[in-house]
């Protein structure tokens, strides 16, 4: 998998039109708080000029002009209106944050809902790590562009707009050499987060080598020792860590950087203001709050300069997460209901694999011409290499990949005639790995039918030999599994995956046995629980346990995607071929873990 | 290369933590202490532009003469501006030069400081915590130079400067303008702490979304063949919307914060203005004295909100740095330390002699253990689970130090050789072997610190039986091992293991018996490789099944920390014991297998008995494969 497809951050276009119509579109149901919001920052933003040109009066009205009242007057309204300014402060930052908090919701749902009908063969090109970074940052990014990104947006260009009537309105003239400022500025405040941005995005992606080297030498450390790699080890990581001093450095000279230019910049509009202000006001066409209005509007100026260039830059980004975020949306599951297709009540009957043949890639079939016939009721057992096919047979089968070539038949008919829901929901898998969710055990259980009764789940639980162990658990079915069933025994999840599927009462049973060895007891109660399990209903097998293989009713030796021999297992015994070999290397092991000679004879001795 | 001593961060070692930050910016502190400064003369430059503005007012708007002095005043605008602008440049860049290289600092020597670390602490530690203390800790310490220390500084700064301006302009008005400052900088303390809490919980909350759609993605296979994906999805729905709600809460906390601060901020800058104002019309300060107040007034009051924020987050800061010292106290294990190097190669004879060990003072894990063997011969170490056979192993190279007795190497004591040194002369190949994210090629030649040549390790690779296996991947040796790479099995990862241990050729070998979970065929292949491996090397198998035994020239059966049986195969069989009830299963097993064979009728021929085993040991295999 090393497609740049999957690299971070990879920018595959410029702005695009279309995506920005169509991140819009995400907050379209939400315009009403979107126009609150914008007519709140509005106000804000409108304020903000308003108070220097209130300061001015004061020193006009007020000060220079020796009146009390009108002082009075003046200091009344900007207090009132400071009032005025917070409840409009207070609504902005709550509905601009709550929609964002909203678009973001929004955006993981979509996502997740999406997902979840995407087909196997997407999570088997797509690193869950890809997956993860397009539900939670990009998500956030895109969220940030359509909120505070905007608000920023229309906080500056209102607050640069009323301080451009305000200047006018004392002097339009002076106004006018202040406006020459304003270009100049923003575009080098737009040059500069541009090139800051990258520099934070180098420093985020030696961070993440940074982790991940730490992150061997940590789990390797072992490695590491035995080898003597210390010294070396270390002039490497030195090298990697001398890289980030450098990027980390430059990002932040680059920063340090960045105001005082735009001060400096916006400095000399403020002596062009003291040269032709102080001569205007000389002369009488300026007064002397005049002047401190432009001085504070010339330096307060680059604040919504900054922010807007900040959006202008981040915007490059949040497209490009979009981008990620519609490619993931607008995927296509492989496999899906094809038009018209029937849910018959049972998939019971004879399963028959016709020319089958599959492939991951154009090139390289895992499956070639495969023909199988199955009677209903029968147990197959698979076994062979790995990397043969034997995984590929059960997942075509449960139609999570569909044949490229030939077909399956279930009781008469290609099953693509079928829903999937239809397959899939009398279906039961248990997987070699067992994968249960955080949560109880009777949640874990339920899984396999969610309106079971408690009884219902106690029973199957039985069945599958799993209740033993749970009735010894302080908490019983109400234990915790723990994050990916991890505070369980690897034959307690074993067992409890197989109560799950018992629960299902499926029809067609598909497993994929465990290869980890669990202690004697646990394995006699997972043998137990797969016979009940495999009693009546058509099962494939991938098996690796002596006793499963003997109890089929038919071995597949599956090998480079072709069945290299096929029989019971006597008789494939007596060929001395590929199973004989495979069966008594299997057997010395697992006798071998069976008995726990070293073990036993310890025990026995003491 | 050890770490220079001017890194060697167990100097900095303080039980207060400001002190341990203090000795950590060794060779910064004077770029810092200019960084900080930097910002009082930048902040004076800027109360100077006011100044100016207020002489400009007074001495020249009024006097039609004094126009000609304007372009002079609108340099000096620009002078200072000038002034405000390098020194404010210049306090970032020394900001950053000081937190990047202190979090440099840290990360050089925490990684070199994890990897010396002894087996006993690793034995102990979770990988996690580790990795976040090196990691986002020591980021947080960044911080707190590039960020948190130097901010609340600038708002100190431009406070004291600002009020001393005033306090020259008018020490009555100055004193008025401040009466709120302590309130509003209480008030974004306790909000802030506040704050970070519920931040915090938000935080939670998004790891909680995130691991649920972790197992979602992880389980989809689960997902699918339970036909479970609305049930998923209403799953995901709740935790989704409760970060939400966390979300509303956060925000709900800041929208009331920040108008609050604004109406007492905003209602101490109109106060100010006001009395002020009044002032000036009473003739008590001119309107330039007013002008240059009302802006200084802005630069003390507003900033002032800040500092709560940056002292909670100081004190994060600090904590992180706790965290971090309490891994550079721990011990590490002295690489070079011992006086013996011998120039030729050990010949791999080796005595125990009363070996004990003990993790603590009275739990033995082993105990008088004695034995020796000769250069080149095999040791099978068996036991049960727990017995100590393992740890006896990882004593020679000195992953763990016996507690008790002796043991040479070539007539030499242990523990006078470096054990640098040592370990250079012993391989290990574990049952599942760690390889690294690098190309396979990195991954043979890691043990070794010289130029490998291509002829070498593909003949490495060769012995090892897996030179086939790499060229049918696409891109050969440099294909890459790992998540970005291929997915080796588990016999792959073994040959790989063993090509790395043929390159470094050590003279003495540990081999965790190592051909459990692999198929038929790769298990043949493994055996022949180890069998190559093993030839000339003083060996010492830690045993798992009764096939790698049979070879050896020494067999030491452990329980409970202690030997209980030694000998030879034959030997041993002919005693009561341990070992005689092992082989006893064993050839139990391979009669049931006969049996079983045999009742499934048609023997032309059996090309295997347990006679031919005991012969032939782990050859056995090989010879059964066609």
């Amino acid at each position: 998998m090393t497609t740049p497809y999957f690299d971070e951050e990879e920018f595959t276009t410029r702005f695009d039109g279309r995506t920005i119509l169509r991140i819009l579109g995400q907050v379209k149901p939400h315009r009403q708080r979107i126009v609150c919001f914008v007519l709140m920052v509005a106000v804000v933003s409108v304020l903000d000029s308003y108070f220097t040109f209130l300061s001015k009066r004061i020193i006009d009205e007020g000060i220079v002009a020796s009146n009390p009242a009108a002082l009075k007057s003046i200091v009344t309204q900007y207090g009132l209106l400071i009032l005025v300014q917070a409840v409009a402060v207070f609504s902005f930052i709550y509905l601009v944050g709550v929609l964002g908090e909203r678009v973001r919701y929004d955006l993981r749902q979509k996502m997740f809902d999406h997902l979840q009908d995407l087909s196997l063969s997407f999570y088997n090109r797509t690193p869950v790590g890809w997956i993860m970074s397009r539900v939670t940052s990009d998500a956030e990014r895109v969220a940030q562009l359509v909120t505070w990104g905007l608000l920023d947006l229309t906080w500056g260009t209102i607050n640069i707009a009323t301080a451009s009537f305000f200047m006018i309105k004392i002097n339009w003239r002076l106004g006018l050499i202040v406006f020459t400022i304003i270009p100049i500025l923003v575009i080098t405040a737009a040059q500069f987060k541009k090139k800051i941005i990258v520099e934070f995005r180098k420093v985020r992606k030696i961070n993440s080598k940074i982790t991940a080297s730490y992150n061997e030498n940590i789990t390797g450390v072992r490695v590491v020792k035995a080898f003597g790699r210390e010294d070396r080890n270390m002039r490497e990581f030195g090298e990697l860590t001398s890289e980030m001093y450098r990027s980390g450095y430059r990002a932040a000279w680059l920063s340090a950087l960045f105001l005082p230019t735009v001060q400096f910049i916006s400095a000399l509009a403020l002596g062009g203001i003291v040269w032709y202000g102080g001569f205007q006001a000389i002369v009488g066409n300026m007064t002397v709050g005049g002047i401190q209005a432009f001085v504070s509007y010339v330096v307060f100026m680059i604040w919504p300069i900054q922010e807007m260039a900040r959006v202008y830059a981040e915007m490059q980004h949040a497209v490009a997460s979009a981008e990620r975020i519609f490619s993931l949306i607008d995927a296509v599951p492989d496999v899906q209901d094809q038009p018209g297709a029937q849910d018959p009540d049972s998939i019971r009957g004879d399963i028959l694999f016709e020319g089958v043949t599959f492939h991951y890639d154009d090139d390289d079939p895992v499956l070639e011409g495969f023909d199988l016939n199955v009677r209903q009721g029968e147990t197959i057992a698979l076994v062979g290499p790995t990397g043969g096919g034997k995984t590929t047979i059960i997942n075509l089968l449960g139609r999570f990949f569909e044949p490229t070539k030939g077909r399956i038949l279930i009781g008469g008919r290609d099953y693509k005639e079928m829903s999937l829901h239809a397959i899939q929901s009398r279906i039961g898998v248990v997987l070699q790995t067992p994968h249960l969710f955080s949560g109880t055990i009777l949640e874990n259980i339920r899984y396999g039918k969610l309106d079971a009764t408690d009884e219902e789940i106690e029973q199957a639980a039985r069945l599958s030999g799993a209740h033993d162990f749970i009735a010894d658990l302080e908490k019983g079915y109400q234990e915790e599994v723990g994050e990916g069933g991890n505070l369980l025994s690897v034959g307690q999840k074993q067992l409890i995956s197989l109560a799950r599927a018992v629960l299902r009462k499926p029809e067609i049973f598909i497993m994929d046995e465990a290869t980890s060895s669990v202690d004697t007891l646990t394995e006699a109660l997972i043998q137990k629980g797969m016979e009940n399990l495999m009693a009546g209903r058509t099962t494939f097998v991938i098996a690796h346990r002596l006793s499963t293989i003997r109890r089929a009713d038919r071995i597949l030796v599956i090998k480079n995607g072709k069945i290299t021999e096929m029989g019971a297992h006597a008789e494939l015994l007596r060929r001395r071929g590929h199973y004989y070999r495979l069966y008594t290397s299997q057997f010395r092991s697992q006798l071998e873990q069976e008995y726990q000679p070293f073990q036993a004879a310890a025990v026995a001795a003491a | 290369m050890t770490v220079p001593t001017s890194n060697d961060l167990r100097q900095t070692l303080s039980d207060k933590p400001l002190i341990g930050l203090y000795l950590l910016m060794r060779d910064y502190r004077l770029i810092y202490l200019t960084a900080t400064l930097s910002l009082g003369v930048a902040a004076a430059a800027r109360s100077g532009t006011y100044l100016l503005l207020g002489r400009l007012a007074d001495k020249i708007l009024g006097d039609e003469a004094a126009a000609g002095s304007l372009p002079l005043v609108a340099l000096g605008f620009l002078g200072l501006a000038a002034v405000t602008g390098v020194f404010t440049f210049l306090s970032g860049t020394l900001a950053a030069r000081t937190s990047e290289g202190v979090a440099q600092r840290l990360r050089d020597f925490m990684y070199d400081h994890i990897q010396r670390l002894t087996f006993s602490y690793h034995d102990q530690t979770r990988t996690g915590e580790l990795i976040q203390r090196a990691t986002s800790d020591i980021d947080a310490v960044r911080q707190f130079f590039a960020d948190h220390a130097i901010g609340a500084g600038r708002i100190l700064l431009l406070f004291v400067v600002n009020l001393a301006a005033l306090l020259y302009l008018n020490w009555q008005l100055a004193l008025y303008s401040i009466i709120v400052v302590p309130v509003t900088v209480l008030i974004s303390y306790f909000f802030f702490q506040r704050v970070s809490k519920a931040y915090e919980a938000y935080q939670e909350q998004d790891a909680v979304l995130t691991n649920t759609l972790q197992e979602n993605l992880t389980g989809v296979r689960v997902v699918k063949a339970f036909g479970r994906q609305s049930y998923e999805r209403e799953k995901f729905d709740i935790v989704n919307w409760e970060k939400f709600t966390l979300g509303r809460r956060l925000l709900l906390m800041h929208a009331l914060y920040w108008p609050s601060s604004d109406i007492l901020t905003g209602g101490q800058m109109l106060a100010g203005f006001a009395i002020g104002a009044i002032m000036a019309i009473n003739g008590e300060i001119s309107v330039g004295e007013y002008m240059s107040y009302a802006g200084m007034l802005i630069w003390i009051v507003w900033p002032i909100r800040n500092l709560g924020r940056l002292i909670v987050q100081m004190s994060t800061g600090i904590v992180s740095f706790n965290r971090i010292t309490e891994v550079i106290r721990q011990e590490r294990e002295p690489l070079d330390e011992g006086d013996y190097i011998s120039k030729d190669r050990p010949r791999g004879e080796i005595v125990f002699e009363d070996v004990s060990f003990a993790y603590e003072r009275d739990s033995h894990v082993l105990q008088d253990i004695n034995f020796r063997c000769e250069p080149g011969q095999i040791v099978a170490l068996i036991g049960s689970t727990g017995s100590g056979k393992t740890t006896l192993a990882n004593l020679l190279p000195r992953f763990y130090e016996y507690t008790a007795g002796s043991i040479t190497l070539d007539g030499v004591e242990l523990k006078r050789y470096p054990r640098n040194f040592l370990r250079g002369q012993i391989g290990v190949v574990e049952q599942e072997p760690f390889l690294f994210s690098r190309s396979i090629r990195e991954n043979i030649t890691y043990g070794v610190d010289r130029q490998v040549s291509e002829e070498e390790v593909i003949a490495a690779a060769e012995a090892a039986a897996i030179h086939d296996s790499i060229i049918s991947f696409p891109n050969g040796y440099d294909t890459l091992v790992g998540e970005k790479g291929v997915t080796l099995s588990g016999g792959q990862k073994q040959r790989l293991a063993i090509a790395r241990t043929l390159v470094k050729d050590p003279c003495m070998l540990i081999l965790d018996d190592a051909t459990s979970s692999v198929d038929v065929e790769t298990e043949t292949e493994i055996r022949a490789a180890l069998e190559r491996l093993m030839q000339g090397r003083t060996t010492f198998i830690i045993a798992h099944r009764i096939q790698s035994v049979m070879i050896a020239d020494l067999i030491v059966v452990l329980d409970s920390g202690r030997i209980v049986q030694i000998g030879r195969h034959e030997e041993l069989l002919g005693q009561e014991g341990i070992y005689r009830k092992i082989f006893d299963i064993q050839t139990r097993i391979e009669a049931e297998l006969e049996k079983e064979i045999a009742s499934v009728g048609q023997d032309t021929f059996l090309p295997y008995t347990a006679n031919e085993e005991r012969q032939d040991g782990i050859l056995s295999y090989t010879a059964n494969e066609e």
